[in-house]
């Protein structure tokens, strides 16, 4: 095994694409590269121009993208980046194989399909397949450009890093874990059965804090005490005092509590980093707790690490793709970035992805995004009609004519066709226009016909890519509700007053959306950003619904269609992963440093099948007896036939639990109501079950 | 160390080394395959973690074009898929742990792959009913994708871009001919398709002590053979074929009026408290191919599944392959409501009949000879099969399927056959298939 992780016939091209003119200095760009595969050479000389186009377009938008690397990647090495995660190397396990099988499976059952794949890295790095349709690998590098921003501005992405580093940082970690692997001391069994153990709490971290190191606590022990010494002789006490009070037995007192002060102050999500600290291994021969092996303590703390790498992807799926699929589908479509015949690829393509059923984050990332800009859109000229004179909230809906009033927002034809034959008459101040753009079409420097919006700004773009104006959007400003009207009346200012419909709207700025969505990409996570924008207006537009498994049927039921049910259920889906929340509760429970472990419950119960098998693993980490406290619901057999013929919903009961595994076996244990209530919490409630249907 | 070292030790996960994750294997959903498509089975190994339990969690689901109304029922929820992997942004949307493969298709694949091509034969019944997916369209539910018509536009394509290169070099080195006049030559003249900077590029690489070796065409032409890409490929075969999506086609049926053949099923478990989770998971593995290739073969394709300790009951499918109960065995009470059920709803003149039964060769004393053998004779079927699933060889009372054997041996209508691990499937398939076709 080398370091050098490239592949043998990769194709970069420029590494920095924004700043160069490829256009015109292809051949010679071409001959700088290793000639192994010349299909390969085609490809990435056929994508050079896309690539940096597509660089050039994003910027325009007022994206600001970690520069892509783009790598020319032929089938079988496209698989392999899609078996590691993205990456080109990461640590000897089976999972990679189990991914590795079955795209293999699917490239041999359902022929290929376009991948696409880009990591978050600075620079990024993305690949593209070398045997994909033109269509396809221009989607995929103006969807990559969009992710590519989003890393670099996403507040959850800098959380672990503001410079990853992380192809390198995956790296390192697999040459730390394959040299376990062939260390002649070290079983290699051993090591990967430990990496299994770990990768069942893969997503019990803290993933709202930042990433922190922890190393094994014995060795900070050691120091904390020395600590208290020093301090001791800081404060230049008489031999006396210290004799008296902080006598030897004092500090092995405090050394013991030490020993026991694996209490958490606070309920720690971080499983894995209590474990990293506290966690011992348990020693068959000897039948009790010995500490971690080095290599094992670094294996935990290697894999806590990718867990906090990963994390922000898993927290900003939604958000992430929409925001990519938004901005492809605007330079695609919108920039005619796919050619007239590539464009049927294109939209098959997209919906492809787009509708591969059941609640699709790209879908429901992209509607949101683009209600957040119709919104925002709607809410900035409601603001600027508010202002004209004889218009009230009240009296809004009688008194607009919205269809003259999304006449007029319509973008100018100055923005909208831009004409390569009439450059004269195009005025150079104009904000809309990009006069270094103009001068280099009037030079002819610049292709128009296929490349239009070199001559504007973001202004320019914004207006004739308004969302308001499109003919799914037409109705947005008429269907704005009496509640939202009044509320943006009450925050207006009574300033800026205008004449006439026809004054306010030449004032209205039509980047509103675009700068809103950008602020919205920079603080939100999937969770924050559900929370915020869906509405009922959202959540009947698009037709969601929310379902719970009905015990008197036996069978799934639509239970809702109210938005704030839907957000409930979301909101589940979404918060800490779509997992139960787990914290660390004790490391000292019963006196005899057992981990006792606390499910938060929210009234969903536990998988609890799931959860001894993950006890049986946390054994292992832990080296001593492991205990697990919930709360179950039990249906009573005869409520539940009570329930069905009358046709409702039988209620559970709700029951504290604890499990508890030695090493040999489970012990359950039903706790008291007192024993568990402070887990359960009060104000969520996710049933979404109608209440007439409860028995 | 590296990718395919990972596949093999997932490929060993649950297998002798790591017994320890037996337990958190699935093969895809074996059981719940559609009528109407077979899922290719892939085996998944999901590690335990803390997860809510699947149906108190409920979930969101989208209307398609409308609202669907409170109390409506939906289907059973895929299974959660939030976060497949690292969550790889851009990575497709909706992994899931099987794929969906038209019957036929599979039943071609496995006629490819063990040499068979069973011929369905039998009773014929005139009907109207939908054909074969002949009519093609763009655009399609994946199963019916004409892959092979994809693979052959693939490899059209391949052929058209494929040219022989050494002969092509060979241009290159008559004297006074350089890349360009070779690019003239063999756009205008020959319609090779290679292209300029191929020929600049081969050019250079060319010694300049060769670039004159000989004087003029017609020299050229008496000293190299040309190679037809055609050839060559038969020879070398076929690295990679370029698959577009322009090629891709979908197919769908006609209604036309036509014969239909018909079979019938009878699946057989053993489902005795011996029969544990490995030997279920044997016979799953065996039967189901075996299912959904009958079921690719004949246009009308049913099922019965019948289990059986000391009596015997007729099941659902999504219950066959798991249900364990105590007891002890007694296999002919298995042959014997297959024999009524056959009767009552399958003459043997309009259904071809299949009767697979698998156990672990365990029987009450005589029952095999006395009882399950002579109903094997009664009941007219293209095709008896028994299939033993012992995981660690013979037990000393387990007896069935060699008795059976013994006495069926020249019967060119009864196939036994052994299996004890997962290796061993492909060829208990093979031998139930290959009885038979000869």
């Amino acid at each position: 095994m080398s370091d050098d992780t490239e592949f043998p016939n990769r194709r970069e091209s420029e590494p920095d694409i924004r700043g160069s003119n490829a256009e015109t200095e292809r051949d010679e760009a071409k001959t700088g590269w290793a000639t192994a595969d010349v299909e390969m050479q085609w490809e990435a000389d056929r994508l050079e121009e896309p690539v940096s186009e597509a660089g050039a377009l994003a910027e325009k938008l007022g994206l600001d993208a970690y520069p892509v690397n783009y790598w020319i990647v032929n089938y079988d090495e496209m698989n392999e980046l899609i078996a590691y995660g993205g990456f080109q190397k990461r640590y000897p396990h089976w999972r990679w194989g189990m991914t590795y099988d079955r795209q293999q499976k699917q490239g041999q059952f359902l022929g290929g399909k376009a991948f696409e794949i880009v990591n978050n890295d600075n620079p990024a790095h993305a690949f593209l397949q070398v045997s994909n349709s033109l269509a396809d690998q221009k989607a995929v590098i103006t969807h990559v450009e969009a992710h590519s921003d989003f890393f670099a501005n996403n507040q959850w992405f800098g959380m672990f890093s503001d410079d990853p580093n992380a192809a390198s940082l995956l790296s390192r970690h697999a040459d730390a874990i394959e040299s376990y692997m062939q260390d002649p001391e070290i079983d290699r069994g051993d090591v990967e059965r430990w990496i299994d153990h770990i990768l069942c709490l893969e997503d019990n971290i803290d993933q709202y804090e930042a990433y922190r190191p922890v190393s094994p606590a014995n060795t900070e022990r050691e120091g904390e005490v020395g600590d208290i010494e020093d301090q001791l002789d800081e404060l230049d006490l008489s031999e006396e005092v210290k004799s008296q009070v902080f006598d030897e037995d004092w500090l092995q007192a405090r050394e013991e509590d030490e020993e026991h002060m694996t209490v958490p102050e606070e309920p720690d999500t971080d499983v894995l980093g209590f474990l990293c600290k506290y966690g011992k291994q348990y020693d068959e021969d000897t039948e009790r707790a010995v500490d971690l092996e080095d290599w094992q303590a670094d294996v935990l703390e290697i894999l806590r690490r990718e867990a906090y790498y990963f994390a922000p992807q898993k927290m900003t799926k939604v958000l992430n793709e929409g925001w990519a699929s938004y901005w492809e589908s605007l330079m695609m479509a919108g920039e005619n970035f796919a050619d007239a015949d590539e464009f049927i690829t294109y939209a098959d393509h997209m919906s492809q992805v787009l509708g591969s059923g059941g609640l699709n984050p790209y879908s429901l990332g992209l509607q949101l995004w683009q209600y957040v800009e119709n919104t925002e859109n709607r809410r900035h000229v409601v603001e600027h009609l508010l202002r004209v004179d004889g218009i009230t909230w009240r009296n809004f809906h009688d008194t607009v004519d919205f269809e003259h009033v999304v006449s007029m927002l319509e973008p100018a034809d100055l923005v909208a066709e831009v004409d390569p034959d009439s450059l004269t008459e195009v005025p150079e101040s104009d904000p809309r226009i990009d006069s270094e753009g103009l001068a280099a079409a009037r030079a002819g420097e610049i292709n128009l016909e296929k490349y239009p919006w070199k001559l504007l700004t973001e202004e320019g773009l914004a207006e004739r890519h308004y969302s308001l104006v499109k003919p799914e959007n037409r109705g947005y400003l008429s269907r704005i509700s009496m509640e939202e009207l009044e509320r943006i009346s009450r925050y207006l200012f009574e300033t800026d007053r205008y004449a006439s419909v026809e004054e306010a709207i030449a004032a209205v700025d039509y980047t509103v959306g675009w700068t809103r969505m950008r602020e919205v990409r920079e603080s939100h996570n999937d969770v924050t950003f559900l929370d915020e924008f869906l509405t009922q207006e959202f959540v009947d537009e698009h037709d969601y619904f929310t379902y719970e498994y009905v015990q008197s049927a036996e069978e799934y039921r639509v239970t809702s269609v109210d938005y704030k049910d839907v957000k409930k259920k979301l909101m589940l889906q979404f918060t800490n992963f779509g997992k139960p929340t787990i914290t660390v509760s004790d490391g000292n429970y019963r006196n005899r440093n057992e981990l006792l472990l606390e499910h938060q419950y929210n009234g969903v119960a536990l998988d609890l099948g799931e959860a001894r098998d993950t006890l049986e693993r946390i054994f292992e980490l832990w080296g001593r007896p492991v205990a697990l406290r919930t709360i179950q619901k039990e249906y009573d057999e005869h409520h539940i036939e009570v329930a069905r013929r009358r046709d409702r919903e039988p209620e559970a009961e709700e029951k504290g639990l604890e499990i508890r595994y030695d090493g040999m076996e489970f012990e359950e244990v039903d706790l008291s109501w007192d024993a568990v209530e402070h887990l359960a919490a009060t104000d969520i409630d996710y049933d979404t079950k109608p209440d007439e249907w409860l028995a | 160390m590296g990718l395919i070292d990972d596949l093999d030790r997932f490929r060993e996960v649950g297998e002798n080394r790591r017994q320890d994750l037996a337990d958190f294997i699935t093969y895809g959903d074996l059981g719940g395959s559609r009528q109407d498509s077979v899922r290719i089975p892939i085996k998944i190994v999901d590690l335990p973690e803390f997860t809510y339990d699947q149906r108190d969690k409920g979930g969101v689901g989208q209307g398609d074009g409308e609202t669907p109304d409170v109390g409506q029922p939906v289907g059973q929820p895929e299974p959660d898929d939030g976060d497949e992997e690292e969550g790889e942004p851009g990575e497709e949307g909706g992994d899931h742990e099987y794929y969906e493969m038209d019957p036929e298709e599979f039943a071609e694949e496995l006629d490819e792959e063990l040499g068979l091509d069973l011929d369905p034969k039998g009773k014929k019944v005139i009907e109207e009913t939908e054909g074969d997916f002949t009519d093609i369209t763009r655009t399609g539910p994946t199963s019916t994708l004409d892959f092979e018509r994809l693979f052959k536009e693939g490899l059209k394509r391949k052929l058209g871009m494929d040219f022989d290169e050494e002969y092509v070099r060979a241009v290159l080195k008559i004297d006074g001919w350089g890349p360009q006049r070779a690019f003239e030559w063999a756009r205008t003249e020959e319609n090779i398709p290679v292209s300029l900077p191929w020929l600049q590029e081969a050019y250079e690489d060319i010694p300049a002590s060769e670039r004159t070796i000989y004087r003029n065409r017609a020299e050229m032409e008496a000293a190299v053979d040309r190679e037809d890409p055609r050839v060559r490929i038969r020879r070398d075969g076929v690295d990679q074929i370029p698959f577009r999506r322009e090629d891709e086609r979908y197919r769908y049926p006609e209604i036309v009026k036509e014969r239909e053949k018909n079979v019938v099923v009878v699946n057989i478990r053993d489902v005795s408290g011996s029969m544990r989770k490995q030997k279920r998971e044997l016979v799953e593995r065996t039967f189901t191919p075996l299912d959904w290739y009958l079921q690719g073969k004949y246009d009308n394709a049913e099922f019965v599944y019948i289990a059986h300790d000391a009596e015997a009951w007729e099941v659902e499918r999504d219950d066959f392959f798991g249900i364990r109960s105590g007891g002890g065995t007694r296999i002919s009470t298995a042959y014997e409501l297959a024999a009524e059920r056959l009767e009552e709803e399958y003459p043997f003149s309009e259904w071809n009949r299949y009767v697979f039964a698998a156990g672990d060769s365990e029987n009450s004393s005589n029952d095999t000879e006395e009882a399950v053998i002579p109903l094997m004779e009664e009941i007219s079927a293209n095709l008896h099969a028994y299939v033993e699933t012992q995981p660690s060889g013979n037990a000393i009372n387990a007896t069935h399927a060699e008795e059976v054997e013994r006495h069926f041996r020249d019967a060119e209508d009864v196939a036994v056959t052994y299996v004890s691990s997962p290796e061993d499937v492909t060829d208990a398939i093979y031998e139930v298939l290959s009885t038979e076709q000869s």
